[in-house]
């Protein structure tokens, strides 16, 4: 089995939710986190500035005021059999994708095992 | 790659982001979490505090810069000299596959 970690954009939870439960993996986890990514503040910024004595208005005034800041983000966790990885890794990619930075990261795990509290089977 | 999921005091995280963001490793996810550890919590006189507040940091790092960030963590977040009860744990385990959404790449 394997645990399939993805950190999306907050206003995505809805239709990873529907994606997913149409691709057949209805079980999931959901958390709020705060995170930040690679996104490092770019020294031309700063020279922009500089020169022109305010920020440009662009996808470079957002980088500049972004920066570590930490960003609400949602955690989703599910749990899949290990052939189902691929088709879970792509279901979440296509809905989340929008080309941008800060659409966020999905991550696998391996689990070793599983446990069904209301029977305590250990099965998925 | 391997997580590191570091649990710290709350106001230690703002200096742990801060230093680790100096060094290079921009990338944390944080969370609030409650737990208690192996000193069973806090208990003051007959009242014993079992869910205490802490905050969760999860880095996701390649092999080689995994001891970097450990030692980050622990040198920032240890209170004091020697360290308190209550500082803390750091916890690593191995990440088995990384993809990125936004240009659907594998790898971190």
């Amino acid at each position: 089995m394997k645990e399939v970690m993805a950190f999306i954009r907050v206003n995505k939870v809805n239709v990873t939710k529907k994606a997913l439960a149409e691709a057949g993996f209805p079980s999931f986890t959901c958390r709020r986190v705060l995170g930040r990514g690679k996104k490092m503040v770019d020294a031309s910024v700063f020279q922009a500035v500089l020169d022109h004595g305010e920020l440009p208005v662009s996808h470079v005034g957002e980088a500049i005021t972004e920066v570590q800041r930490l960003i609400p983000k949602r955690f989703f966790t599910i749990v899949v059999e290990d052939d189902c990885v691929q088709k879970a890794v792509e279901t979440i990619i296509r809905v989340n994708q929008t080309g941008n930075a800060g659409d966020g990261k999905i991550f696998i795990f391996d689990i070793y095992e599983t446990y069904q509290v209301r029977t305590g089977e250990s099965t998925l | 790659m391997l997580l590191i999921r570091a649990i710290v005091r709350p106001e230690k995280t703002g200096d742990v982001l801060a230093e680790l963001m100096s060094a290079g490793f921009p990338a944390v996810t944080k969370s609030d979490v409650f737990g208690r550890g192996k000193q069973k919590g806090m208990i003051a006189g007959s009242i014993q505090y079992d869910e205490i507040p802490k905050e969760m940091l999860m880095i996701v790092v390649n092999d080689e810069d995994k001891d970097d960030v450990v030692k980050i963590i622990i040198r920032v977040a240890r209170t004091g000299e020697k360290g308190n009860f209550g500082d803390g744990r750091i916890f690593v385990s191995p990440v088995a596959d990384a993809y990125t959404i936004s240009t659907g790449k594998q790898g971190l």
